[in-house]
Formats: structure tokens, sequence, C-alpha cells
């Protein structure tokens, strides 16, 4: 501190420090190697082998079937249904939660009174689990004695069956899951809008940009850096932590096609591993998440080298 | 020195704690009454057999508590007494997990309700011993019905029966559906035994392996083609989630709907809800199928299992606790607190000698249900595997019914994703 150019040059030799023999970085790495080998490499080993049997956890029975339970599950009308209704299903919270998110965000950093208690009131419900929150919606939803019908039903005199209308049940679903999403959606929003640089905004409006232009042409691009983070971020959530709103909500019912019209790719591997113990089947599906989940992981890479606008 | 001291000290303790048997006990009840019920008994079970230390501890759902045991098993870890649901029973006993409560030693077994012993009983051995079992009754709210003009003292006893009331209910316009529970398959197993007709194929999976479900016989018809009607005259409702007890249960308190089917082990509670609520509930057999002599429930609820690889002391440790729990003063008083039924007919008699009966006669319906029960593979109840998944599958085949299906294309429906599941099943053993 009281010498600058001594710390500068320290930190850089720090930066040019090369480590002697191939053998030290690996002692160094090895308590996290340790760690994720024993959690993480070879579980995921592990579940890439069962994927290959005919298991069940309960029996201990395990019988060689080869790719059988890979062709079983991508030929199964109720696994595809399944999975065109976790896409539909990402596809709406991604897009609905983040566009809403934004036009939160963006009312909430406006300079008006009690900016404060609305940008709290908003980030709140972050703060419940998802299975209170899975609580709550079913309270607010029961049909007969749920508020929601209780109003709908004085109002317009319509009472809609909620959980076992197929449409109903997932378009609930959806919705509950992006209120849910809003709040973690909102607080990005907020730090990155307050983030932006004063002075191409008010150029913008010197130059007569209406708001509606200030937002889209000017403020939309600069966010897109935090958006594209939220893209990623929300479909990870949607593919993943689906599943105990689900499970509160909907057991992943009404029963309607092939499968529950609510049942989502985690949903039903859940189901088989850990309800239906069929271990084999569950672990091809974990494989077949774990693709996915590579798949969007270079999506993000190679979309983010391309198309996201860092700024100045 | 004192560094030896200590150690010694140590070991003596050590010394003490070996020579006590523990007895490990995964139960699935999270809440303060029961599993502090339970407590209670093991502390007393503890203090009179100082050579055993019962350890009660809650392991999650009974799903949950199957799985545990089982991996602790596979490590040499396995708690000696697990209490395990009823669905899960050929499960339990194919994984090879658990030893044959009656192969430990002799027990008299003639004490306990016979359709009740009659469940666990597997190839001629008692594989577990009863503990918190219960059967589904006829739940009526009394104002509603006299408002329908409707006698609350003859409640119906048959589908037609309930149907007819259905009629006279919406002629009233309550503001109420007539009848409301919820969608399980649990049900659907009840309606089959009072048929006197087997679920599954061979003897309802009691001589074979279950390899087909009837579901395409009369007796299933009769249960989808009630909720047809049902559904087309709208005289049912639920909250549209499958097995949702609590959300229908409200449903009932809140006097939205008139009659209502559950567990005998919701007396208590429901009557407290509707006292709560401001109306008379009154508890009446389960409604069967019309023109069918009334055969009896399955007895529904856990039961208590010893595994194999435990020490001969262990699993005899856990037989005497199991045992002490179920006694006879242990069953009347656990039937008082929690409305399941007492599993021995000496508990029933005390009852009786109590005055329990007078006091609470809603009981009553619930307890002769149970012993005029006609012992048969029937109502022994159906067994397979792949339980946990078939019971949902039926119920999402009712379901499709309340959603319009037509009853045949439900049935057939049904039929073919119960099977399938059950080959499915099966193929492990080949």
């Amino acid at each position: 501190m009281l010498n600058p150019g001594r710390a500068r040059r320290s930190a850089a030799t720090e930066q040019n420090a090369v480590f002697r023999g191939a053998g030290l970085p690996w002692v160094f790495l090895l308590p996290s190697l340790l760690i994720l080998a024993v959690f993480i490499y070879l579980p995921a080993l592990q579940t890439l082998r069962l994927a290959a049997y005919r298991a069940n956890v309960i029996l201990g029975t395990e019988q060689f079937v080869g790719l059988a339970n890979f062709t079983e599950l991508l030929l199964s009308p109720a696994y595809r249904q399944v999975a065109l209704q976790t896409l539909v299903f990402t596809v709406l919270t991604v897009s609905l939660g983040l566009l809403s998110a934004l036009g939160l965000a963006w009312l909430a950093s406006r300079p008006i009174r009690g900016a404060q208690t609305y940008r709290l009131l908003l980030i709140y419900p972050y703060a419940l689990s998802p299975a209170i929150a899975g609580t709550l919606w079913l309270f607010l939803f029961n049909p007969e004695i749920g508020v929601v019908n209780q109003i709908l039903g004085s109002l317009f005199d319509v009472r809609p069956r909620w959980l076992d209308t197929p449409l109903l049940a997932f378009g609930l679903v959806t919705l509950a899951a992006i209120w849910k999403g809003l709040a973690y959606n909102i607080v990005f929003y907020l730090a990155s809008i307050q983030n932006l640089p004063g002075d191409v905004l008010e150029a913008a409006e010197i130059d007569g940009a209406t708001p509606a232009q200030a937002f889209w042409r000017v403020a939309f691009p600069l966010l897109t850096p935090i958006t594209f983070f939220l893209v990623f971020t929300n479909i990870i959530a949607a593919l993943f932590d689906s599943f105990a709103l689900t499970d509160i909500l909907t057991r992943g019912g009404p029963y309607s096609g092939n499968a529950g019209a609510t049942t989502f790719l985690v949903y039903q591997l859940y189901q088989d591993g850990f309800v239906n113990f069929k271990t084999g089947v569950a672990a091809a599906q974990a494989a077949l998440m774990l693709a996915l989940v590579a798949f969007i992981t270079w999506m993000q890479f190679r979309v983010g080298e391309r198309r996201v606008h860092y700024g100045a | 020195l004192g560094n030896v001291k200590t150690i010694l000290l140590t070991l003596a303790l050590t010394g003490t704690a070996t020579a006590q048997t523990t007895v490990e006990f995964w139960h699935s009840f999270g809440d303060a009454k029961r599993s502090g019920w339970i407590q209670a008994r093991a502390d007393e079970f503890n203090k009179a057999n100082p050579g055993v230390k019962v350890v009660p501890s809650y392991k999650g759902s009974y799903n949950d508590s199957l799985q545990a045991t089982i991996l602790a098993a596979r490590q040499g870890k396995a708690p000696a007494l697990v209490q395990l649901f009823e669905v899960g029973s050929q499960l339990a006993l194919d994984s090879g997990a658990f030893q044959p409560v009656s192969s430990i030693k002799n027990v008299d077994f003639s004490d306990y309700i016979k359709p009740v012993i009659n469940y666990y009983t597997i190839g001629g051995k008692v594989n577990s011993l009863p503990f918190n079992s219960s059967s589904p009754v006829l739940y009526f709210n009394q104002d509603l019905m006299k408002k329908a003009g409707l006698n609350p003292k003859t409640p119906p006893t048959t589908f037609g029966g309930l149907l007819r009331a259905c009629q006279k209910i919406e002629a009233a316009q309550l503001e109420a559906t007539c009848f409301g529970m919820s969608l399980n398959g649990w049900f659907v197993e009840q309606w089959m035994a009072q048929q006197g007709a087997a679920l599954l194929n061979n003897g309802n999976g009691r001589q074979g392996r279950a390899t087909a479900a009837n579901l395409d016989s009369a007796a299933a018809r009769n249960i989808f083609t009630f909720f047809k009607t049902l559904q087309t005259n709208k005289y049912y409702t639920y909250t549209g989630k499958l097995e949702d007890w609590d959300g229908s249960d409200a449903i009932f308190t809140n006097q939205k709907t008139v009659f209502h089917i559950t567990s005998t082990a919701d007396i208590g509670n429901i009557r407290e809800a509707a006292q709560k609520n401001g109306f008379n509930v009154g508890v009446g057999v389960l409604p069967i199928a019309d023109g069918t002599k009334r055969n009896g429930v399955v007895i529904g609820g856990a039961s208590l299992w010893i595994t194999k690889s435990v020490s001969k002391p262990q699993a005899m440790g856990a037989l005497d606790f199991a045992l002490y729990m179920t006694n006879t003063r242990n069953m009347a008083d656990w039937h008082k607190l929690t409305g399941y039924y007492p599993v021995r007919q000496s508990s029933i008699d005390l009852l009786r000698q109590q005055g329990w009966f007078t006091q609470s006669p809603l009981q009553l319906v619930a307890f002769n249900q149970l012993t005029k029960t006609v012992a048969s593979p029937a109502t022994a109840g159906g067994l397979n595997g792949a339980a946990i998944q078939t019971r949902k599958i039926i119920e999402e085949g009712i379901q499709k019914v309340l959603g319009g299906q037509s009853v045949d294309a439900a049935m057939k429906d049904t039929k073919a994703r119960v099977d399938a599941a059950l080959r499915e099943y099966n193929a492990n053993f080949k």
C-alpha cells in the first residue's frame, strides 16, 4: 500500500510464476478432484453403466440390455409427449418469464415514490421454497374451496377445474413457475438497469427518442449480456427446478394422451427412479438429460461468442 | 496417567454398551402425536428389558424408508425393524432383505383380526406384523342430507343408492356437489374385493406372480361405469390432483360435498373439522356395486418388517418390541389416539368393555365392516411388485373417464398399461 510500485511488481511476478515440474499443480488440484470424483464423476459413470441394464434398486437385480432402455424411451409415445411438454414449458417460462421480469424491473427502476417498496415486494417471492409456493397455489386453485374460484364464481359464475383440465393445469404450472422465477430475474435486471451508462440514455433523450425507442433501441441492446446469462440459467431452472412445483401442485397430472399433462422430463425421471424403482430406465433418462445439458452449454458458448453485445 | 484413566473408562463404557442389543426401528410417522406415541412405547419397553435398546426414528415416507432400508442392508447396516406400507409388500418380499416374522419364533397370531393378518400372510407365512391398519368408509353431512330430504339414519350403501341420493341433492339445489373423494386406486382395490373379485390373476398374485389385471372383468366395469354416471351427471368433485387426501377432506369439511369416502383413520380429524364448521358428520359402510353380496374390505395401512441381515438377538428384540407395541392394551390406546384399527380381537373386546363404542358410535361401523369381512384371495388383497405404479395407472384410468372418455376405451387402456407394468416388473426375475 505504501509503495504501490513494489506491489505492482510483486503482482507481476505472481502472474508470471511457473510451477517447476508437472507434479505440483496436480497435488494442489487433488483435493477438488477427489471430491469431484467421488460425488460427480463416479456417480455419473455409474449412471451411464446402469443405463445399459434392466435394473431395480430394491431387488438388486441387473440384466444387461444394451441400448434397449434408450430405444424404448425414444420410441415410447409417453416419453415423447413428456419431452414435447418440457420443450413447450421451457420456452414459455423462459420467454414470458424474462419479458415480464424485464418490464417490471424497468418500471421499478423509474424514479418514483416508494420505488424501494415495489422492489422489495417484487423480490420477496424468491425467499419462498418451491414446496411452499406449490402448496400456496394448490390452496388458491382448489376448484371447490380455493379463493380464485370463489372470486371467479361470484363475479362471472365460472369455476374452472384448474388441476384436471389438461390445458388449464399446464397453464397453471407454467404460470406458477414464471411467478416463482420472477424475483430472481428481476434482481439481476434491476442491478443491470442501474448500471446502464446514463450518458447514452441521456443522449438518446436529447436526440428526441421516445421512451419506447430509448428502451428498445438503447437500453435493451445494452442488457443483452445479462439477458443471455438469464436465458441459460432459466432454461436449466425450467428443466430441473420445476420438480417440486409439479410434485406438489399436480403430481404430474392430469393424465392426457399418453402421459400426465404436467409431467416434465425431470419429474418422469423421479417417478421411474424413486417411486417405481425402475433404476435402469431412470439412468437412461438421466443420461439423455445429461446430453441435453451438454448441448445447452455448448449453445451457450457458441451463441455467447457471436451474438451478445458486451458494450463499449 | 489421566489419559490412561479416560481411555480405560471409555473402554469400560463401550463394553457395557455392546452387551446391550440395539434395535433400530425406522417408521414413517413424522407428526409429534404418532411418533411420540411410538417413542413412549420404546421407552417403556427399554425400561422393562435392560438387555435391549429400541431406537425409533422417522425415516421419511414409506417409499423413502423402504429404499433406505435396502441400501443400508447392502452395507450390512440394516435397521432391525421397519414399518412398510401394504402396497410395498410384494416388493419388500422380493427384495430378499426381510425375514418372515413367523420364522423368528413361535407367535400365536390367532388374536389378530383375520382380514388384517390375511393381507400379510403370504405363502402360508406371516411376513410382517400388522401395525397401523384402516379401511375406507362413507362419511356424510347429516345437515345437508336433511336439507335434501334424505334420512341420515339410512345412508346409501350401494352405488345405486348413492346415485339416487345424488338426484335428490341435485333437486334440492344445495350449493354442494353430491359426492367427493380423493381419486385413489386404493378405493378401486376395495370395490373389487367387496364384489369378491380378485384384482389380479394367479389368485390375486398370491399363488404365483401376477401377470395380468382383471380390469376387463364385470366387477371392474361396475366401478368404471359408476364413475361414468357420476361424470355425466356432475355428481362428483375432487381437487383434480390424484391421491389428494387433504384436498378432498377439505372440500367435505367445508360443506362443498354431501358424501365423502376416505380412510377410517380420518374419523377423528374429520369429526373435529365438522364440529368447527358447524355440521354433524355421520359414518356409514363403504357403498358398493349393486346386486352383489358384501364381501368386505382389504386392509390398508402398514406393517412391521424385520430385516434378514441382523443378528438373532436383534431380530428377537425387534419382534418382542413389535409384539409389545401391538399388545392388547397398547393397540386399544393407539386406536383411541389415531383412529387406526386396533389389530387384535382382544383390543376390540377391551374397547367394548371400556364403553368406547357408546362414546364414539362412528367407529362401530368401521369395525363391523372389518370384522364381517369374508376371507378369500379377493379380500386378502392383490399383491404385485409394481403396485405403486399400477395403483397410479388405475387412478389415471378413472381420471380419463371423469375427463369424458368412454368406459370401454378407458378400461382397455388401463388394463393394457397395468399388464405392461406387471410384465416389466416380472422381467426382473428372468
